[in-house]
């Protein structure tokens, strides 16, 4: 048979059994994994178990870190380090609406910037910020519209960018240098959705605002919420700092080190257990998502499909690609979630090399439009965790446009990034 | 909703899939890992000695790779030729293999590793559904080769840091390069097991006073770096006659500078570091083009793909590709031809320290046998003459 129609035919079949699957209302990871299953049983007429357990661990790394560093993140939060930073914000800055804006952006950047995950933003720091943003005289759609952008430009922002990391990987480029690029789109996404949605408002109710804000624990304070912080930062940089003398440790390991030093430094005992357990329950979907996309894509490399697909990508031409992005990338995260980075990012990543782009700046704003998809249907991950934390009564469409505006805002940035991605060139850096 | 035992029924059912998996698919990453490739080494092999006997860390580890030693019966120079440094790649380790099945050396010393990031050829890369193996033909039967990787097994070097700092420019690099063989040279001696195998190729380099350095590889045709020697900047006249030589009598190859500012490859820094020149070799393989279609033993070794061709057609490729492909013979030939004339100009240039060859077959006779042709049958000669690679 033709590889041409070969691989369509095992396209269709991925397709087709991905729909089933949804349609008897198997989750997204369960769908993607018979999706696979389906495309080894026909491709290579057995079940080739080698190949379903190696594809399982494309991501094993990412995984780890992703895990480590939430893990991270849910320590703070028990400990009270994050409401002991929220409180002294609100306490601080109420009277300055612009800088409470400003450093509650911040402080809706740093999980996801961590871990990767807009999830973990709104489990960990979302419902938080949201209750101090209702006492700014901030409707009750607008808030959830800015904690689920501001977690979306977290998820994208550095260091860990789970769509750039996993599309970097798959076209053999270094994570290196999009720290720049990652940071001022990011950046730029989360302080317009801000100021754009919360910018007018009344002054904050602080009475009101610290009532409804969790009560601070005994004993806290600056040091012990920054010098976990620290150690984070310190052991990163000690690797670049004494490169030749400084043990190998690797992320995941850095995060549980610090991590430790979170709980040596909490005021109150902590079950930690508990928030171990805790943590890897939250993750199951994604970390199951990141597992089931490294099998469908070993799937579609072992049968020719995933040749299909960038062969049909990097044979499109660049206009076309720069007027159908912003709708593609947004819309296919939020049917296929992170498997969108390795499906359609590492042909566009390669598409871009061949033509003369900077394939870093590229990659870049791509890795910032999908996350803006996480509030769409059918897994609209992000965006429905935002809804449920924050309690919103109202319909799902009335939250959705109110994300519509920085949405495109921050689309059209990312697409002029693409356009003028040699411009930017400058932009790359560590 | 499930109820309570459904749902313990469900995880003890998952619990044990997952151990009947993990034992099935455990049972191929063993055999992977520990096939040995019979290598019957010429009659007029000198030598045949360990890595560790370079560097003695490197003793009962993976990447203690063989390391053939052929002396003329006349001094000269000295050259190293190595293969398996990225061992998804076979056209590289299929060459060195070839030579060292065949070569006699009248006058000075080749020295070859076939495998030298063993490490690399005992995995493959998770998502890409590379096979595990090779067959190639031969006229007493198949002969199976591992496939690999390009880089080192984590098994044996994990984690990766956070970003990769090279020794000893301090430049930074991708985290995962840390075990990518051509991007740790010169190596370090108490660094990852792939930057000790670097030092220890260095360490062979300097106490057998090696004079020409060889690196063979083959690249996707995305890639700009391809149908090409690179070459350190003394050693740019070779090389320059090598590829003017081969173009105008067998096929065309380019010739290009090492760039100065890229740390890390041996094109580099073994010339930046030793006082051999070095050389690195570049054939075409679409097997390692993103664009390609099934992924299979047959695209490895036929190089013909129909996706990569029409990709070629949108001019998105840096090397012709037709429906002949880029066939194992081909590529292997273009080796071993470019290696002799490397030889013959090395010769020229530097009379004194000449190294005279035969026995290896040149491109069109690769082409017309097939490389297996001169694979030796290791039921047929003496123990001590096959080794495992």
């Amino acid at each position: 048979m033709n590889m041409y129609v070969y691989a369509t035919l095992i396209l269709v079949i991925v397709i087709a059994t991905f729909t089933v699957a949804r349609l008897f209302k198997l989750s997204v990871e369960l769908s993607m994994f018979s999706a696979a299953i389906a495309a080894f049983v026909v491709h290579t007429r057995t079940l080739p178990i080698r190949h379903i357990v190696e594809g399982a661990f494309t991501y094993y790394d990412v995984c780890l870190i992703f895990i480590t560093a939430t893990f991270f993140m849910n320590i703070l939060k028990e400990s009270g380090a994050i409401a002991y930073m929220i409180r002294s914000i609100v306490k601080t800055f109420h009277r300055h609406r612009l800088l409470c804006l400003l450093l509650l952006t911040v402080v809706l950047l740093i999980p996801g910037a961590l871990t990767g995950s807009g999830t973990v933003t709104v489990l960990t720091v979302g419902t938080l910020v949201g209750t101090v943003l209702t006492y700014m005289g901030i409707s009750e759609e607008k808030t959830a519209a800015i904690i689920f952008l501001c977690a979306a430009m977290s998820a994208a922002a550095p260091p860990i960018n789970l769509w750039a990391m996993m599309a970097a990987a798959g076209s053999n480029m270094p994570y290196v240098g999009f720290m720049g690029p990652l940071l001022i789109l990011s950046l730029a996404g989360a302080l317009f959705s801000m100021f754009y949605l919360g910018g007018k408002g009344k002054a904050v109710d602080i009475e009101k605002a610290l009532h409804e804000l969790p009560q601070p624990i005994e004993g806290m304070n600056w040091f012990r919420v920054m010098l976990p912080f620290a150690v984070l930062f310190f052991l990163i940089i000690a690797g670049r700092l004494w490169p030749f003398d400084m043990p190998i440790l690797g992320l995941p390991l850095m995060f549980v080190i610090s991590a430790g030093v979170g709980i040596l430094v909490s005021p109150k005992k902590l079950k930690i257990l508990e928030i171990a357990e805790e943590t890897i329950h939250s993750l199951i979907p994604l970390v199951g998502i990141m597992i089931v996309v490294g099998i469908l894509i070993q799937s579609m490399a072992l049968s020719g499909a995933r040749g299909l697909i960038s062969l049909g990508v990097v044979t499109l031409p660049l206009w076309v690609l720069f007027g159908t992005l912003w709708i593609i990338l947004p819309f296919s995260e939020g049917l296929l979630q992170y498997a969108v980075a390795p499906l359609l990012g590492v042909p566009l990543v390669l598409l871009f090399n061949m033509k003369a782009m900077n394939p870093i700046i590229a990659l870049s704003a791509m890795a910032v439009m999908w996350p803006v998809g996480d509030s769409l249907p059918p897994t609209a991950v992000v965006g429905k965790a935002t809804v449920m934390e924050l309690k919103f009564k109202g319909r799902y469409t009335k939250f959705l446009r109110a994300c519509l505006v920085p949405s495109l805002f921050i689309l059209l940035l990312c697409t002029l990034f693409l356009i003028f991605s040699n411009k930017l060139s400058f932009l790359v850096a560590g | 909703m499930l109820n309570k035992k459904t749902l313990v029924a469900i995880k003890m059912v998952s619990i044990c899939l997952s151990v009947i998996v993990m034992a099935l698919s455990g049972i191929d990453f063993y055999k992977h890992r520990n096939y040995k490739e019979p290598v019957v080494v010429s009659e007029y092999v000198t030598q045949v000695r360990k890595l560790s006997d370079y560097f003695a860390d490197l003793k009962d580890t993976i990447n203690d790779c063989n390391i053939y030693i052929f002396e003329g019966s006349e001094p000269g120079g000295t050259v190293l030729l190595i293969g398996g440094t990225h061992p998804e790649e076979p056209g590289a380790n299929l060459t060195a293999e070839l030579i060292v099945e065949n070569l006699r050396v009248k006058k000075g010393k080749v020295i070859i590793a076939i495998r030298a990031n063993r490490s690399a050829s005992t995995v493959t890369r998770p998502g890409d559904a590379y096979p595990q193996f090779y067959h190639i033909e031969t006229p007493w039967g198949v002969k199976k080769f591992r496939m690999g990787d390009r880089w080192s097994n984590p098994l044996d070097s994990w984690p990766d840091p956070e970003v990769y700092v090279h020794y000893p420019s301090g430049q930074l690099l991708a985290y995962m390069d840390i075990r990518n063989f051509n991007r740790t040279w010169p190596g370090k001696k108490d660094g990852t097991i792939t930057e000790k195998t670097n030092y220890a190729f260095m360490q062979l380099i300097e106490k057998e006073k090696v004079d020409l350095f060889i690196d063979l590889h083959e690249a996707e045709l995305e890639y700009p770096v391809i149908s090409t020697i690179v070459s350190h900047q003394r050693g740019v006249d070779i090389a320059a006659m090598t590829s003017m030589i081969l173009s105008s009598t067998e096929f065309k190859i380019g010739m290009e500078y090492s760039p100065k500012e890229l740390h890390g490859l041996s094109h580099r820094e073994v010339g930046d570091h030793s006082r051999a020149i070095s050389l690195l070799y570049e054939s075409p393989e679409p097997f390692l083009d993103r664009v390609r279609g099934i992924t299979d033993e047959k695209l490895l070794l036929t190089g013909k793909d129909p996706f990569v061709m029409k990709a070629g057609q949108f001019g998105l490729l840096y090397e012709k590709i037709d429906e002949n492909g880029w066939p194992i013979d081909v590529r292997v030939g273009r080796h071993v031809s470019t290696f002799l004339t490397t030889l013959e100009m090395w010769n020229e240039f530097y009379p004194d320290l000449t190294i005279d060859v035969e026995g290896v077959p040149r491109y069109k006779e690769v082409i017309t046998k097939g490389v297996g042709y001169y694979f030796r049958n290791p039921s047929e000669v003496p123990k001590n003459r096959v080794f495992d690679e």
